[in-house]
């Protein structure tokens, strides 16, 4: 994995990157209603795979089975196997703990702590058992979101000051500083303007050279813009998943053409 | 036509305003009204001697010292078993017991619980700390009388201050690779924190008021010594208070009102220290 350079990565092909995460036959329901439907998948590292679809199509209960975020709504039932690395994260032994320290999340709505900007990024870490320099972390993990030269001399107040763009650079910080290596991005644009969205994505295109990026978004021009891979979910049933380009340029199935031309959805 | 409907819906909105000042003002006036007559009774008995002498049978030499060392006992006891007892409860409830129909009876029996009358929670007192433990009737028994009391109160306050946290902290804090209780611990308990001593707050201002669980357990009215321990007999500034209003002579009676200052004085220097107490955790925690 590390003697790959970037331009190998870049030429790398689907087949051959090497995935970190394995969707085997996964059907998650809620009760009894199914919202994802015997869904396979592989998600190649460094790359940014995009999954699509309309609302209600269970992209983001997908999202969430891979650090299982989902254990927390009651009745909810999961069938099939998710591989990090190539073990099971739902294996009897496996502490889901564990598998949130390795699997980071970055959420819908940006969420800091009511607590400083540094005390956001620094928490991640200190409770982990992080006994290095938590100040070099903190810093580092702020680079690398982007959002240092805004924060650099105000680390101390309060994140909640800071405009919702610049809060979910700090979500991505303190997701960052757990040193993962898959981060989930759940919608993370959805709540900003235009100019923080760019920013986000921009950033994007340089944490994939370090981690790999899963992003849920419902909307295409994202997708088609930052993403390596797509995977177009209705109703819980993946319909297609391959490389973006082809997804939205040359789609193998009727409702993917439909809904990545903005027939429907 | 239009404006005129528009002039009309103003109004109603003038009134409202009107009505809800008015019912605001006047829990004001009441408290007012009730301070200046008790101040105007009680201020002329009010001074140092009043709080130094144990009562007596001469008005002049009588003083509530014992009376108020039961209360402060008393509070010091009650809130150092009731408030953690009732916020671990609390924080069981919400954050960690599974939601499912015995949740779901305790949470019902807890709200039942906070509406039973004082006085019954003085007979189960009676029966359970004063002569099945053998605690006798000391403060210790009293302050137990007074947990079970307010526990409910600070369980359903404590419970409504956690439910109030936006889910989306613990999420954060959970996708961060935190247990349940990292979480708990230091991003939801946090943001909880004014909610809950809110709560305490009303708790106590109810345990120093209440006189019919003690009288049931059996608290002395007429005690010349200040507790040493939780193991002692006790009075407390309620039962003082009622002890001097019901007898025949005038003076006891404007002893009485001097002793609901002291009463009011208390409630209202432990309300502004749990409100400063809660105002600095608001800060810390922005």
């Amino acid at each position: 994995m590390n003697t790959l350079t970037k331009s190998d990565a870049q030429t790398l092909s689907t087949e051959q990157a090497r995935p970190v995460l394995d969707v085997i036959d996964v059907t998650i329901r809620y009760g009894e209603k199914p919202a994802i439907n015997k869904v396979s998948l592989s998600i190649p590292q460094h790359r940014i795979t995009a999954i699509i679809g309309p609302s209600g199509c269970g992209k983001s209960t997908l999202l969430r089975a891979f650090n299982r975020m989902n254990d927390f709504i009651p009745n909810v039932g999961m069938e099939g196997q998710i591989l990090y690395m190539g073990s099971d994260i739902y294996a009897r032994q496996v502490d889901p703990v564990e598998v949130r320290r390795r699997i980071g999340m970055v959420f819908q709505k940006p969420n800091p702590f009511p607590k400083s900007i540094f005390q956001n990024v620094a928490w991640g870490p200190s409770i982990n058992g992080f006994s290095g320099n938590l100040e070099a972390r903190v810093e580092q993990s702020i680079r690398r979101a982007a959002l240092w030269e805004e924060v650099s001399d105000r680390l101390h107040e309060s994140a909640l000051a800071l405009s919702g763009g610049q809060q979910q650079r700090l979500c991505i910080a303190r997701a960052l500083a757990m040193e993962p290596d898959v981060i989930l991005m759940d919608e993370p644009c959805s709540a900003l303007d235009p100019v923080s969205t760019a920013r986000i994505e921009d950033l994007m295109f340089e944490l994939k050279e370090r981690y790999t990026i899963v992003i849920v978004t419902h909307n295409m021009q994202q997708a088609a813009r930052v993403s390596n891979l797509t995977a177009f979910l209705e109703n819980g049933s993946l319909v297609e998943f391959g490389e973006t380009d082809q997804v939205f340029t040359r789609p193998q199935h009727k409702r993917t053409e439909d809904y990545v031309t903005g027939r429907f959805g | 036509m239009r404006s005129d409907r528009l002039r009309r819906r103003h109004a109603t909105t003038k009134c409202f305003r009107l009505l809800c000042a008015a019912v605001a003002w006047a829990g004001i006036v009441i408290l007012a009204v009730l301070l200046f007559h008790v101040s105007r009774e009680g201020i002329r008995w009010l001074d140092l001697q009043f709080l130094t002498e144990f009562p007596s049978r001469f008005p002049e030499q009588a003083g509530i010292k014992s009376a108020l060392w039961g209360t402060v006992w008393l509070i010091i006891l009650t809130a150092g078993i009731s408030i953690p007892v009732g916020v671990a409860a609390a924080i069981y409830l919400e954050e960690f017991s599974p939601k499912n129909r015995l949740s779901q009876l305790i949470e019902v029996n807890i709200g039942n619980l906070a509406g039973v009358p004082s006085i019954v929670y003085g007979i189960l007192g009676l029966v359970l700390f004063v002569r099945f433990l053998a605690l006798g009737r000391s403060v210790l028994a009293g302050s137990l009388t007074m947990t079970l009391l307010i526990l409910p109160v600070i369980i359903i306050a404590a419970r409504e201050a956690l439910r109030a946290v936006p889910d989306s902290i613990r999420q954060a804090a959970f996708a961060l690779g935190a247990t349940r209780w990292q979480a708990v611990r230091a991003q939801v308990l946090p943001v909880a924190l004014p909610g809950i001593l809110t709560g305490v707050i009303l708790a106590m201002s109810r345990a120093i008021g209440e006189t019919a669980p003690l009288v049931m357990i059996g608290a002395l009215t007429y005690v010349a010594f200040v507790p040493e321990g939780p193991m002692d007999a006790f009075t407390a500034l309620p039962i003082q208070i009622f002890n001097w209003a019901s007898r025949p002579q005038e003076n006891f009676h404007q002893l009485a009102a001097a002793g609901i200052i002291v009463l009011l004085v208390t409630l209202l220097l432990m309300n502004a220290t749990a409100v400063w107490i809660r105002q600095r955790a608001e800060r810390t925690g922005r």
